[in-house]
């Protein structure tokens, strides 16, 4: 795993437009416990050009993610993300075994972390049983759907130990974005935290807003 | 906006745009062809793919001359350059049997379907695809948002066991439903593709059409259409093939009917 295993990590996802992306990643503290992600949407707006003009205008040796979710066809998806900078590419822990084998195999050829995102799982641990090899990253993910209209669903934060009693792997936390949330998943053992909604334009509280996300997460 | 006594070919693209464009300008004129761009396809080019490929396939069945190809068709192969240039039949013939094109979107949607449906439709597309495994709340939404933009919903079975069960959740069905075997799945001989499931869907969703996707061999796609599905998907054969490609779509449409 490219990461470092003693640190933790503010994954910052970008998910409205090149240029209001180009604008946040400008104001951000430099950090190297800061994650960028290029987000689906952008990558299904603009393809794989999401990713390469992120990293330019990205400080030099930031790790982005791409947020493939990968759900077939799992060598096409893996290559393109590496060949455009990517250092992590996701995958859907609801793809079937197949692609998830193929991907986490592919990864690690190319040099790349491998994410499974778990949104719409039930029961991770059952998933990562399954897998010939373990990911780098389980990603533990409350959907912006569900979000909206479920209000009662809740990041099922008892999982992170569950995963890493089981597995030698880093647990990210995606969906939950208020300050109390970020905490609670710090406080539960989560190594990556994922955020958007603070990030989704690009305000004056920008910077600021970066800095306090990482003192929450030690 | 697909006609219910009809049964259809779906072609799914996932080379280069250029080689697309190609491909779709060679393509026989036929009512019965669907036109795919594939999930790789948007995750590498984005949106604008969607609406390349509509702009290609409407030129083509309309009867527009493809404008003067620019600079990024160097490098292609002869075939490919000869077909992008060729004269198509005249246009008097093409208008008579011009028809509506379809334009697919495999989105592969599993969160934000609000967004993702309007990203669809802004760049033409006639219908769009959502993951069978996302959310509940992400395919209501979905289906939903199609319906008020006025393009077709399509729920993709790929990896579900039960897709009987995923529809008895669901506020609304679907236009269409895709029962799918993944590319990665194929090496897996004992994963077929669930043909039963057709007649026990169509015999309490009677508005549903059925796609099958995932076999890809002349055999596969006859007991696909043998088993009532009114949607073939195939992909393989023509992107690996591409100048083989109208052999091959017309042997398809004979056994497709």
């Amino acid at each position: 795993m490219i990461l470092n295993r003693r640190q933790k990590y503010l994954q910052i996802a970008l998910n409205s437009d090149l240029s209001e992306a180009r604008e946040i990643i400008t104001q951000l503290p430099f950090s190297e416990r800061i994650l960028i992600e290029a987000g689906t949407p952008l990558i299904k707006i603009y393809g794989k050009r999401a990713i390469s003009e992120i990293k330019s205008v990205a400080a030099p040796g930031t790790y982005i993610v791409s947020d493939t979710k990968c759900a077939d066809l799992a060598l096409r998806d893996v290559r393109m993300a590496a060949e455009v900078g990517a250092q992590a590419v996701t995958c859907l822990g609801v793809a079937p075994v197949e692609t998830i084998d193929r991907f986490i195999e592919e990864c690690q050829k190319n040099g790349v972390d491998s994410m499974i995102d778990m949104m719409n799982v039930d029961d991770p641990v059952s998933v990562l049983k399954e897998l010939k090899n373990p990911p780098d990253i389980v990603v533990l993910h409350r959907g912006v759907d569900e979000t909206e209209f479920s209000k009662e669903k809740q990041i099922p934060f008892y999982q992170i130990n569950q995963i890493k009693n089981n597995f030698d792997v880093f647990v990210s936390v995606a969906g939950g974005d208020t300050i109390d949330e970020v905490q609670r998943a710090i406080l539960n053992g989560a190594d990556i935290i994922v955020v958007w909604k603070a990030f989704y334009q690009s305000t004056d509280e920008t910077a600021k807003l970066a800095e306090e996300f990482l003192k929450e997460i030690r | 906006m697909l006609d219910r006594k009809q049964k259809y070919l779906q072609i799914a693209f996932n080379r280069t745009l250029e080689e697309i464009a190609a491909m779709i300008n060679s393509l026989p004129l036929s009512n019965r062809i669907i036109i795919e761009a594939g999930y790789p396809l948007i995750k590498t080019y984005g949106i604008e793919s969607i609406r390349k490929i509509r702009q290609w396939w409407s030129e083509r069945v309309l009867g527009y001359s493809i404008e003067s190809p620019s600079m990024e068709f160097k490098g292609l192969s002869d075939f490919l350059i000869k077909s992008l240039f060729k004269k198509s039949t005249s246009e008097s013939i093409k208008k008579e049997i011009a028809f509506s094109p379809y334009i697919i979107a495999d989105l592969k949607c599993m969160d934000r379907a609000f967004a993702e449906v309007e990203a669809a439709a802004s760049a033409g597309a006639s219908a769009a695809t959502c993951l069978g495994l996302a959310p509940l709340e992400t395919i209501d939404e979905f289906i939903k948002r199609c319906e008020e933009l006025g393009i077709d919903s399509i729920l993709d079975m790929i990896n579900i066991e039960y897709p009987f069960e995923v529809l008895s959740n669901l506020i609304k069905p679907p236009t269409i439903v895709m029962l799918h075997r993944g590319v990665d799945e194929e090496e897996n001989r004992g994963k077929e593709i669930p043909y039963q499931e057709i007649e026990r869907i169509k015999s309490v969703y009677e508005d549903v059409l059925i796609a099958v996707a995932g076999g890809e061999t002349i055999n596969e796609v006859i007991t696909g259409a043998f088993n009532d599905a009114d949607i073939i998907v195939v992909w393989r054969l023509f992107n690996e093939n591409p100048e083989k490609i109208v052999v091959i779509t017309n042997e398809f449409l004979k056994e497709i009917k």
